[in-house]
């Protein structure tokens, strides 16, 4: 089984995010890590091929910076690492580019998050297996070999519900949180997969221009704290005063 | 341009969701203010009442695609049926809901039909001629606002519980049975069965205080002082996702899309940050009261009450006070 996980490096604490030009948010941030839901796809990817045999290649896209997730991805058990050297922040353009970079690399099995950190949209996955024209499941909690061409897996539906569902290979699935521990890894670990060489695939490689990373339909106005709708009444003093405070409002509510 | 604003149902074992309830009563307000119809799309198997019930619930016309085989069809099935329809009724603005099954909907219609996609969005305005809307990014502290080109069709995906349900008249709409021949379309994978949680001991819906934690605990050791203070309240202790998926509570504590949704008297979320999943479960309890450190957080946004402080202190106090009465 080849399996390809699609790993995003997201920025961690974030700030002034501005609109800028070109239609995206620029910002400053301290530090960059493999978004977290994208972690538990590496994760299962790990256990599936510990049960099916095979490989494991993690690929993402962005700029030279971007490649330190790919060494987190290669400690934690990717044989090979690729990174397409294009920045696209809107989701369905970066859909694009995923979907190019796997018909080059092929695969079996894709799996991705359910959502990143920074752009929160839940679109990328679902809109790369349309791309290629494959089937998917969202939200995935368990994937078991179903025959030689096919996997079954369990998604939420919402509610406490969910559906067990046959997919011919090759797939596309969206791991939701929570489907394996996540497992730490030593320092010594990262810095022996630092001495990995990511494969660097350019826009020209595979097969695209610039003009596919366009956002179109639609511009960024602004970006600010949400206006609050819920007109919270913040309760200050010391501790006590805040819980007697607190309780007596609890009372007031039927 | 032209096209008018459609909803795709969302629905469960032949019973409308609320959230579809939600996308009709905002549909129902853009449509008026663009100037347009208000259309539904239900597409399922056995869809027939809940068509009838959208005809008297506000909408101008409902569309049905109703095919035994998109019953049991993986997600991927009932987006290209969707499709199929969209691309004949053109609407300019669909809706669908940012839930599990939108997630799945939302992008493959709109890859497919290569329109401007919107998801997780938790308002729909038409401002000065173009719909506008506002989400979340970078972990929600922040919103983008976001205005949709005129001249092109979009979709937008909405947050569940992000718009109230109003009461609408009914325009005694007409019903059209859409002739898509589903079998022609490309299968995409098949449902072996679906599964529901059975009811558990701990039933988190039923009570009238929940005391829920979230990351901002730290450590599943400090459980019991959450689980203590729902005690004290004559309540239960929930918990958002982030404590399931590490194993320190079950599934049936769990407050939010995946998993319950609950509309307690009061509802005390103590370091939760508020991520749009987690609202989606809790946003219509009556009271909510956020503990939290960070005053920026989303939380903040859907509590009526905030406490910014640290919940290592306040939880124990509460305990307390609530123990004496």
């Amino acid at each position: 089984m080849k399996i390809v996980v699609c790993c995003k490096a997201v920025p961690g604490a974030v700030t002034e995010v501005a609109v800028a030009q070109g239609n995206v948010l620029s910002y400053r941030s301290q530090f960059q890590s493999m978004n977290e839901c994208d972690e538990y796809a590496m994760e299962e990817a790990i256990v599936l091929k510990r049960q099916m045999g095979g490989e494991i290649i993690a690929l993402t896209m962005g700029g030279i910076t971007t490649q330190d997730i790919l060494f987190t991805a290669a400690a934690k058990g990717a044989d090979k690492i690729v990174r397409v050297d294009a920045q696209a922040q809107d989701p369905r353009a970066a859909s694009i580019v995923l979907a190019a970079a796997l018909k080059t690399l092929g695969a079996d099995l894709i799996l991705t998050g359910t959502q990143s950190r920074d752009s929160l949209s839940s679109f990328v996955g679902v809109a790369t297996a349309q791309q290629l024209d494959i089937p998917f499941a969202f939200a995935v909690t368990a994937i078991e070999k179903d025959g030689d061409n096919s996997i079954k897996v369990r998604k939420e539906l919402g509610g406490g519900r969910s559906a067990d569902v046959r997919l011919p290979l090759p797939a596309l699935v969206c791991i939701q949180t929570g489907i394996q521990p996540l497992n730490y890894v030593p320092p010594a670990r990262l810095m022996r997969a630092r001495q990995q060489r990511p494969t660097s695939l350019s826009l020209a490689d595979i097969g695209l221009t610039q003009d596919d990373l366009a956002s179109k339909g639609y511009r960024i106005a602004s970006v600010a704290p949400p206006v609050r709708t819920g007109q919270a009444t913040m309760i200050e003093g010391t501790p006590a005063e805040i819980v007697s405070t607190l309780l007596a409002k609890m009372k007031e509510v039927r | 341009m032209a096209g008018n604003v459609l909803i795709i149902a969302e629905h469960w074992n032949g019973k409308l969701e609320g959230v579809t309830f939600q996308m009709l009563t905002k549909g129902r307000e853009l449509a008026d203010a663009m100037g347009v119809s208000l259309e539904a799309l239900v597409v399922g198997g056995n869809v027939g009442g809940m068509a009838e019930q959208l005809a008297t619930a506000g909408a101008d016309a409902v569309f049905v695609v109703d095919d035994a085989a998109l019953a049991n069809a993986a997600g991927g099935l009932q987006a290209e049926a969707a499709v199929v329809a969209l691309r004949g009724i053109a609407p300019r603005l669909t809706l669908v809901g940012y839930t599990l099954v939108g997630m799945e909907l939302g992008p493959a219609i709109a890859v497919r039909l290569d329109v401007t996609a919107m998801t997780n969005c938790v308002s729909v305005d038409y401002v000065d001629g173009a719909v506008t809307v506002a989400r979340p990014v970078y972990d929600g502290a922040l919103h983008a606002r976001i205005v949709l080109d005129a001249d092109k069709p979009a979709l937008v995906a909405l947050q569940k519980g992000a718009t109230p349900t109003a009461e609408l008249a009914s325009k005694n709409a007409s019903v059209q049975k859409l002739a898509i021949d589903v079998s022609s379309l490309p299968k995409r994978g098949e449902i072996v069965q679906f599964i529901e949680e059975p009811v558990s001991d701990i039933d988190i819906t039923k009570a009238d205080i929940i005391v829920s934690a979230g990351r901002g605990l730290g450590e599943a050791s400090k459980l019991p002082m959450i689980d203590e203070c729902a005690k004290a309240l004559g309540g239960l202790m929930g918990c958002s996702r982030p404590l399931v998926d590490q194993g320190w509570l079950p599934r049936e504590r769990q407050v939010g899309a995946s998993g319950k949704t609950v509309t307690p008297r009061v509802y005390i979320a103590c370091g939760i940050s508020g991520a749009s999943q987690h609202l989606a479960g809790m946003s219509e309890s009556r009271m909510i009261v956020a503990i939290n450190k960070d005053a920026n957080a989303p939380i903040f946004q859907v509590a009526h009450y905030g406490i910014v402080g640290d919940l290592f202190e306040i939880v124990p106090e509460l305990t307390a006070q609530a123990r004496k009465g």
